[in-house]
């Protein structure tokens, strides 16, 4: 190795010194999220009703090659229905230990009730945490089990260090 | 006939339709409307191929193709239904052409035009035959983008069966199905054309059987209510096995999911069932689910229950028993136990040293008749002699009663099973009514299909079967209990003589008196019939057969009851109901309780240990004609249940002992020796095995026979769960007292009112129903399986009304 080799690799850390760096300050700063980024699961609701797009027909979990929904249907009271139609969820739950993040339900799902976001912070403590049902998936649910309970327990509004640009399917989440 | 499908030639029996012809190939063709058992009708025209066949000149010479030198072959100028056409010598059928395929799937499309796209939320979703056909020879892509028909989309046509008009695509199965199987005609057409929709003229489907429209259903319009958005059908786990609500032997196929059983559907047995089971089969399992289930043993401190392990109840039990002699045990068990657990029980009797081990209900006489029929003779039968109400006892057996009627011989089998269009079937097919005898003490359902119904009086089969016997031998009958003139019974008889085969059903009123049923044996003897003989519950002829019998009379189940027992081990049974039997149970020493539920009985127990229903215990059971048939346990969440098998190795590990019979493969050890098969090889479709008469020399049947004005009648749903189907409870009903309007009228009775009364001498709360059907001076009460089929003594001067029908109205 010449000293001219050794000039050239400093002069490639000092070009490099004066340059923006990549380092994402995260969580200080949000994360900068993709578009299509496959994260935490919503359920939505139709916009205009309010009511839930979920019908409960087990698409998701049939296709779901983790095994990781769960889903058990029951019939509406028509009086004051959950969902559009005769049938909706009654129990919906997602294991996000077993999840894999493929997106197979979203494609499966007739009515574009479930559909991935792009929370990723999901880590906890307890295995039974993990299991989200559908008062912490619903939209306007935000943040992780683990983030809400931080919340809640500072009384504080629930931070989610992340930033994404919206997507169509992500009918009514707000980040 | 040789027939050509495709490029495959093959030989078929002339009369076969050609949709059979085309699946013997092993080709396929779709279909909706044709069913197995049903008569084609071609109405879903699904199943369209293109079939030529060579035609002859008038000298009957066959018309040659010049060119080949071989037969011509004309072909139809259209596409013909394959299911109601018959296959002709020289047939070609071609299934695979262009043309074919373009008919089939514009009829796919043609189908599709007014049914809605609800297959997310459809019950039927994943095992829909619509859906199956669509995919395999629809088009994939829908060219209508106009509103589809709207029609009534949830309507209950009763309360076990919803149905969805949008759905129908009027392939006409469930209107057939009640005409031509069980011939209660309860549903029908109404309006025409793209209008017509499926109804019924009354309130709900009066018929014992309406469940089965829901299997053969090939959409999502007839949809079993009970299990409504249960779950989807590729998330049931599916149990093949038989039925032990009744002694039929049915094959089911029990779904559950995540531990729950959710439904149940009919199994395929072509010699037993076909493929049809009744409704208290079907919709009569909620109990297995209920809440209140016993999921842990409980042992008596003081006044209250303590949950408590298996192995401190096995060690207090143990403790107990050896301060008692051995003799003084009593072993019961229930008549629906498998025969692994009849070898249990008698492991666990001969541990103790007793005598004293039984089954009830249990009439007195042997359930083995001396010539026994079996079910598919029954349904070949040219004569048909019925004793009793079979169509609540065993419903299964009015199913192949009705087949006899209509004179048409088991179908033969191809290797894709039975026909699926057997041309001989056909709609509102003549039923030889005159073939069916049905004697009763009151007027039963099957009395509408019979040409020769007889109305006995209580108690008074015995005679009757005399009198015919009599007239059979020649002798002097008594004229009086013949219920017909001399002459027509001697016809009568005639009739039953010359019959190519003649069977007689012997059921539970006949059964609880040895007297009749001897002059029922008399009477087959004479006129050469066999006889079926209906066990009480599902495997009263497999306990006998297994010897779970008392070494004496007076060691059966109601003498232990009646104190020859002072400590009891009661499985299945719940005889506290009767005053005076809880009495003589809380004065035991040991009462050891082995049941789901917390009942009257498990309440006075010292110890009560959770048991399996029949649908959660693997086993075997024989059904009434002899057929040894599997039984499978489905995965249901029962807690620490276990069943009787596994009561006797707790115990048996107590003693310090490894008894035979302490698990279902070492009692299957036994009945291998016993039987000469293994009960474990058993396929779906059992095995009929002959067996000696019960070999014991003494006779164990009941020392006194039951008297009384009443009767107990058998229901085709198990009285003893009832309150636990709630939904079969709000289709049929509540425990009725039945009796005529003219008897009412004297003790202020009306239609409706729920009344306690007691029913020999144990209160019971009963809902009146007033029937014409039922003689003046006989009260009709349901039997359970403490108190079986036969007479009894009803209060009705004691009534006392719970609530009056009047002031609900």
């Amino acid at each position: 190795m010449s000293v001219l080799d050794i000039a050239k690799g400093m002069g490639v850390t000092l070009g490099h010194l004066f340059k923006k760096p990549v380092t994402v300050q995260y969580p200080d700063e949000p994360a900068q999220i993709k578009a299509r980024f496959r994260g935490r699961h919503h359920l939505l609701r139709h916009p205009d009703t309010g009511l839930e797009k979920c019908i409960g027909c087990s698409l998701c979990a049939a296709a779901c090659p983790a095994y990781a929904i769960y889903v058990e249907a029951a019939e509406n009271d028509q009086e004051d229905p959950v969902s559009a139609g005769e049938r909706y969820a009654s129990i919906y739950e997602i294991n996000m230990l077993r999840c894999i993040f493929c997106g197979f339900c979203e494609e499966a799902c007739p009515t574009g009730a479930v559909v991935l976001g792009h929370e990723f912070e999901l880590a906890d403590f307890r295995y039974q945490d993990f299991v989200y049902r559908k008062e912490d998936m619903l939209v306007g649910v935000k943040g992780s089990k683990w983030q809400r309970r931080e919340a809640a327990a500072k009384g504080t509004a629930v931070r989610v260090a992340l930033e994404a640009p919206g997507r169509p399917e992500l009918e009514g989440v707000e980040h | 006939m040789r027939v050509k499908v495709n490029d495959r030639e093959l030989e078929l029996a002339p009369g076969t339709s050609v949709i059979d012809a085309v699946f013997a190939a092993g080709y396929d063709v779709p279909y909706f409307c044709s069913q197995a058992y049903m008569s084609p009708i071609g109405a879903c025209r699904m199943c369209l191929a293109r079939i030529g066949a060579p035609r002859k000149d008038r000298d009957g010479n066959w018309l040659v193709d010049d060119a080949t030198g071989e037969p011509k072959v004309f072909f139809f100028p259209t596409m013909m239904a394959t299911c109601t056409t018959v296959v002709m010598e020289g047939m070609v059928v071609d299934t695979l052409s262009k043309e074919v395929k373009d008919a089939q799937r514009g009829m796919v499309e043609f189908t599709l035009i007014n049914h809605p796209l609800d297959c997310p939320v459809c019950d039927k979703g994943g095992a829909c035959e619509l859906q199956d056909r669509a995919y395999e020879y629809g088009t994939g892509r829908s060219r209508f983008v106009f509103d589809k028909r709207h029609q009534e989309k949830h309507h209950p046509l009763s309360e076990l069966i919803t149905l969805d008009r949008e759905r129908c695509i009027h392939c006409k199965r469930c209107v057939r199905y009640f005409e031509e199987v069980p011939g209660d005609e309860v549903l029908d057409f109404i309006e025409r054309g793209g209008h017509t929709y499926i109804g019924t003229l009354e309130e709900g489907l009066p018929s014992n059987f309406t469940g089965n429209i829901t299997d053969i259903c090939p959409v999502g319009a007839l949809l079993d209510a009970t299990s409504r958005f249960r779950g989807r059908n590729w998330e049931y786990d599916h149990t093949f096995t038989t039925s032990l609500d009744d002694a039929s032997g049915s094959a089911i196929v029990i779904d559950a999911r995540t531990g729950r059983i959710e439904r149940i559907k009919s199994g395929i047995n072509p010699e037993v069932n076909k493929s049809w089971i009744d409704d208290g089969i079907r919709f009569g399992h909620e109990y297995a689910g209920d809440p209140e289930r016993l999921r842990r043993p409980l042992l008596r401190r003081g006044d209250a229950f303590e949950e408590a392990s298996w192995d401190e109840a096995a060690a207090f039990i143990s403790e107990r028993l050896g301060g008692l002699s051995g003799k003084d045990v009593g072993i019961a068990i229930r008549a629906d136990a498998t025969l692994e657990e009849g070898v249990a029980a008698r492991a666990l009797a001969e541990l103790i040293g007793t005598g004293q081990v039984d089954h009830a209900p249990r009439h007195g006489p042997s359930l083995v008749p001396v010539h026994g029929a079996t079910l598919q003779d029954l349904a070949t039968a040219t004569a048909v002699i019925v004793l009793g109400d079979v169509t609540e006892e065993l419903p299964a057996l009015d199913l192949r009663i009705k087949d006899a009627l209509k004179g048409v011989s088991p179908p033969p089998l191809f290797a894709h099973g039975v026909p699926i269009a057997d041309l001989r079937l056909k709609e509102r097919m003549p039923r030889a009514r005159e073939r069916l005898t049905v004697v009763a003490p009151y007027r039963v359902g099957l009395m509408q299909h019979a040409g020769r119904p007889v109305v006995v009086p209580v108690g008074g089969e015995a005679a009757w079967l005399q009198a015919m016997t009599d007239v059979a031998n020649g002798t002097d009958p008594d004229e009086g209990a013949l219920g017909m003139g001399r002459a027509e019974a001697q016809g009568l008889v005639r009739q039953w003589r010359e019959a190519s085969k003649a069977v007689m059903v012997v059921g539970g009123f006949v059964l609880a008196s040895a007297k009749a049923t001897d002059a029922a044996a008399a009477l087959a003897k004479a006129v050469g019939a066999s006889q079926l003989l209906v066990p009480p519950m599902a495997n009263g002829r497999g306990l006998e057969i297994t010897q779970v019998l008392p070494s004496h009379a007076r060691y059966d189940y109601r003498g232990m009851l009646a104190g020859s027992a002072k400590a009891l081990l009661l499985s299945g049974l719940d005889p506290a109901r009767d005053p005076a039997t809880a009495a003589r149970l809380g004065a035991c020493e040991l009462l050891v309780v082995h049941d789901l539920f917390l009942t009257d009985t498990a309440k006075l127990a010292h110890v009560v240990l959770p048991g399996k229903s029949g649908y959660e215990k693997d086993g075997t059971t024989v059904s009434l004609e002899g057929r040894f048939l599997p039984v499978r346990a489905a995965p249901v969440d029962n807690g620490e249940a276990e069943d009787l098998t596994g009561v006797v190795k707790v115990l048996g590990e107590a003693f310090g002992k490894r008894l035979e019979g302490r698990s279902v493969r070492s009692a299957r050890r036994v009945l291998r020796k016993e039987l000469g098969f293994d009960p474990a090889e058993l396929d779906r479709l059992g095995l009929l095995h002959d067996l000696p008469r019960r070999r014991s020399g003494v006779s164990v049947g009941p020392r006194q026979e039951a008297t009384g004005a009443a009767l107990r009648v058998p229901t085709m749903v198990r009285p003893e769960y009832l309150a636990r189907n709630p939904r079969l409870r709000a289709a049929l009903g509540d425990l009725a007292l039945r009796l005529h309007p003219a008897d009412a009228a004297g003790h202020d009775l009306h239609d409706g009112d729920e009344v306690r009364v007691p029913v020999d001498g144990a209160p019971w709360r009963l809902r009146i129903v007033l029937s014409e059907a039922v003689p003046r001076g006989v009260c009709l009460v349901p039997a359970t399986p403490d108190a079986p089929v036969g007479r009894a003594h009803v209060a009705l001067e004691q009534v006392v009304h719970e609530r009056r029908a009047l002031e609900v109205a």
